[in-house]
Order: C-alpha cells, then structure tokens, then sequence
C-alpha cells in the first residue's frame, strides 16, 4: 500500500507549508504581540474581493490573484488608518466596517459571476491546488517576510513595548506599521491556495497564541512558534490525506488549536501557572 | 558625556503648545536649559506637562513658535514615559529590556560589544536590579518595572532626558534612590526634564522649576516658582493645602544652598 510521503502531491504541500511556517510564525508572533489578533483575521477577508475580482478577469493565475489582493488588502488597511485619522471613529471600528464591506462585496461578486471556483476550496484550501505558481508565491513570501524581519525586529518589538519611546527615537515611526500589515497581507495570499482564504489566518495565530505559553524571551518565542506551526501544518496534512473528505486548512487549523488548548493547560504560564501561584500564597 | 560648558543649550521664547483647532493648552512659554540642569515640571492634569514634553521631544509640533537649540538638536534624546504607554506583557527579560536602550547607537544589525555590556552590567548595579535581571518584565512590580526602565535610561547615555512622571506610584525608598541618580545625571553635566508631583521633591533636587496650569507658564528657580502664592495661582492646590509648602520654606534648604 502507497504511504502519504509516495503521493507527489503530499510532498509538496508539505514542503509548502513547512516553508510557509517559517513566515507564519514571525508574522503571527507579532500580530499576537501587538494585539493584533483580530486584525489579522479581519485581513483575511479584506483581501477576498481582490481574489475574486482578479479571478474573475484572469481565472486561476498566481500573479493576478496576488496583485489583486494585495490591492484589496493594502486599500482596507490604509483607507482604515485615514479613518481613524481624521474621523472619531477607532482604527479597529473602521478595519472591521471596511473588511465586512469588502468581504460582502467579494461574495457579491463571486455570486454574480457565477462561480466555477469550487467555494469549498476557496474557502478552506486544497492540498491537490498547490501548483507550481503557488510554490514560486510561498518561497518569494518566505524570502521577503524573512528578509524584513532583519530590519523590522528590533523597531517591532520596541514599538511594541514601548511606542512613544520608540516615536521619540525615530524619524519616521509609521513605515514599521505599514510595512508588517503588508507582510501580514502577503503572508495571507500566499497561503491562499493550501489553507483557503478562512482558514490561513489560523495557522498564523493559533501557534503564536499557544507559544506564548511557554516562553519568557522573544527568542524562545519566535522558535517556539516556528516549532508548533511546523508540527501543526505536518500533522494536520496526513489527517487530511487519509481523511479525504477533510480539507487541509481545517485540518490544519485544528491541530494548532490542540496545541494550543494542551499548551493553555500545561504551559508553564497557562493554567498551570496560576495553579502554583496560588499554592504560594 | 562631559561638556561642562554652562551655555544655554535649548530656549523657547512665546511657544504656545496645545493641539490644532483647540484653545492652546501652554500660552506664550519662555524657557531654558543648560547642561547639569534638572527641570521640574509641576502642575494640575490636563495643564498640558505631557504634551510639552512630547514638544520638546520632537514628536509633538508646537502651535507658535520654535525650539532654538544652540547648537543642533541632540541625536540622542532619552524618554522615559509613563508606564501606561508601555506593554507590560511583552516576553522579554529585564536585561534584554535595559540592553535596548544601547539598540539606538547599534541600528538594525549591530551587536552589544564589551563596552556596552559593561554599561548594562553597570546600569543594573546601579539602579538596584542585578538579582532580577533574568526575570521576564511581567513579574515585575511597579517600582522595579520604573528602576528597569531607569537602566535603560542610563545605558542610553543621552545629553538631554526627558522623564515624565518617573515617580508616580513608586515607594518612598525608590523613589529617594531613583532622585539620586536624577542627581548623578545632573553631576555629569546633562541636561534632564522631569515631570513630577512632589513640590518637596522639587526644592530639594531640581535646579529649575517650570509651572504649568490655567493656560500660563513660569519658569525660574524652584524657590522663585514653586511658592505657595504661585501654586495657588496655577491652580495645583488650594489655600489650605498650600500651608505645609510654607513650612517648608522656613526650613529646608533648597539646591543651590546645599551645592
């Protein structure tokens, strides 16, 4: 009997998502830091219409695709911070009014075009629609958001603790935002085709919220992260191989999820934690 | 850091601080500094201590008027914020908290040389925290989360710091050694802005005194600015509040008398 490893298709994903991990988990971990959680959710859908529209015009193409929700994405999150610019309304009121927007409008579309794309893998991914397109996409994605982190680490984490000190010792203190939701977005669309456009998001938060668990430094954090995205992505693909009714991006996403119920249990700063804490006193 | 020259490093004369299309919050503000200056920033909430701190440190534009420095605006600036602005949960030890504030001369890649890490090494001695230094920030209280952020001042090694409420919610033994070391900053000739809330603090460290509150300013020295009738005046206490400061007068010794 043939095993997951000798299916060409089984290879591939899972050099994909593994590759993908490795830029995920950045990502993640600083969406989780920042309080961003949500956002990165709301981007998720941000970027629908751009997917769809680029579809519709150019069918399957990586590249069209690509450029479509990037411009989707990159309208709601800087139409968003004008929002809160120069209106009352908060930046996380205004991202969750435009993604809706965007998301409605999307579907819309996608309706009225009367879709040949099979929603079930639009929505939550196939392993069988990792081409090689999607493959050049995820390691361009990897190469570049690892890339940034170089230069982005050390403004992240103190615009992250600290944001006035950090203002105060920069000239420009914005480009740091822009430049992580742009990662953020392209991170998403990137992995688009192996865990759909719901799903995706999940392999980004889930392994950051449950590293947080274990961790003190931001070191540990990060690898922690890569660790359980990389198992997550791992485990979750042979469930879906030999489960085939299940698509990968939720099987993926539930995998993280396990770990991060076991790591909310167990990790030393989960319950566990507040167990001893109160032993002490 | 040793310039030791007593010339007049930063001015302001007629600045009116505030934000845009509001009733500026500081009219016509007349103000010096001179390295081995500590300026006390006194008044009510809301009287805009924040904000011309935020002035000063560039990331907030005044509403009339310029800052005139003598001779360029210092590279490094020090800040130290108020521990609401900061994230508490952050996975970060309290060394690597006090190394970042070496991250401004290391840019994006540069590591922490022997030097530098003689400076951290230091920084924790001095402000009380060597037997803390692996712990994560989160377990921190207040006043070691401040003494924390106090290394990381030092390490920074600025010409001018900016200090805004440093000793709220601090206990009265952290908050005499955090004012020590303000001095030793003072005693190496830099030049330090701080906010603060206590006027006997004020006589007893500060050089300079500027008091804010009911749209004015006046600046001088703590004994000229801080008496009872100005404080009044300002709006930072009432009459009967007012009659310990008085007592004090009679009989503390201010800086300049101590130096």
């Amino acid at each position: 009997m043939l095993e997951f490893w000798d299916y060409a298709f089984m290879k591939r994903a899972l050099v994909a998502t593994t590759i993908l991990s490795f830029s995920f988990s950045p990502v993640g971990a600083f969406l989780v830091l920042r309080r961003l959680s949500l956002a990165g959710e709301a981007m998720s859908h941000a970027v629908v219409p751009g997917i769809v529209i680029a579809f519709v015009i150019a069918g399957l193409s990586v590249t069209s695709m690509l450029i479509g929700g990037l411009i989707a994405g990159l309208s709601v999150v800087l139409f968003s911070s004008f929002l809160a610019k120069v209106t009352i309304i908060r930046k996380d009121a205004g991202l969750a009014s435009l993604y809706l927007i965007a998301l409605a409008l999307g579907i819309f579309i996608l309706s009225l075009a009367g879709s040949a794309v099979p929603l079930k893998s639009f929505l939550f991914g196939s392993i069988l629609g990792i081409d090689n397109g999607t493959m050049i996409l995820i390691g361009a994605t990897t190469t570049i958001t690892l890339m940034s982190f170089a230069f982005l680490l050390r403004p992240l984490i103190l615009s992250t603790i600290d944001p006035v000190y950090y203002e105060s010792q920069v000239r420009w203190s914005n480009w740091v935002d822009y430049w992580f939701m742009f990662l953020v977005i392209l991170n998403l669309l990137a992995a688009f085709k192996a865990l759909g456009t719901l799903m995706a998001v999940g392999l980004m938060i889930l392994p950051a919220t449950a590293a947080r668990y274990w961790v003190i430094t931001i070191t540990g954090y990060l690898l922690t992260t890569l660790v359980i995205s990389v198992l997550s992505s791992w485990i979750g693909l042979i469930i879906s191989f030999y489960a085939p009714a299940v698509p990968s991006g939720p099987a993926i996403v539930l995998v993280a999820g396990g770990f991060f119920l076991f790591s909310v249990c167990f990790g030393p700063q989960g319950l566990k934690l507040q167990k001893l804490q109160k032993k002490e006193t | 850091m040793s310039c030791s020259n007593k010339f007049i490093s930063l001015s302001t004369s007629g600045l009116d601080i505030g934000y845009n299309n509001q009733p500026a919050l500081i009219r016509n503000l007349s103000f010096y500094l001179t390295h081995g200056d500590i300026v006390a920033v006194i008044g009510h909430n809301g009287s805009g201590k924040s904000t011309f701190v935020k002035t000063i440190l560039g990331i907030h534009s005044a509403i009339k008027g310029h800052l005139m420095w003598a001779n360029h605006r210092p590279h490094n600036i020090a800040y130290l914020g108020q521990l609401t602005e900061f994230d508490r949960n952050f996975p970060i030890q309290v060394k690597d908290l006090v190394a970042m504030g070496a991250w401004k001369s290391l840019g994006f890649f540069g590591t922490i040389d022997e030097k530098q890490q003689r400076l951290i090494k230091n920084a924790l001695e001095q402000t009380g925290i060597s037997d803390i230094a692996k712990k994560p920030i989160y377990e921190l209280s207040s006043g070691q989360l401040q003494r924390t952020l106090f290394a990381r001042t030092i390490v920074q090694n600025a010409e001018l710091i900016l200090l805004d409420e440093p000793l709220t919610a601090i206990d009265q033994t952290t908050q005499t050694h955090l004012l020590d070391l303000i001095d030793t900053w003072a005693i190496e000739k830099r030049m330090v802005i701080l906010v603060m809330h206590d006027v006997s603090a004020a006589l007893h460290h500060c050089t300079k005194a500027l008091l804010l509150g009911a749209g004015k300013a006046c600046f001088g020295t703590p004994r000229e600015i801080l008496t009872p009738q100005n404080l009044i005046a300002h709006g930072y206490m009432s009459e009967s509040q007012s009659n310990w400061i008085k007592q004090m007068y009679q009989t503390s010794p201010t800086v300049e008398e101590v130096l």
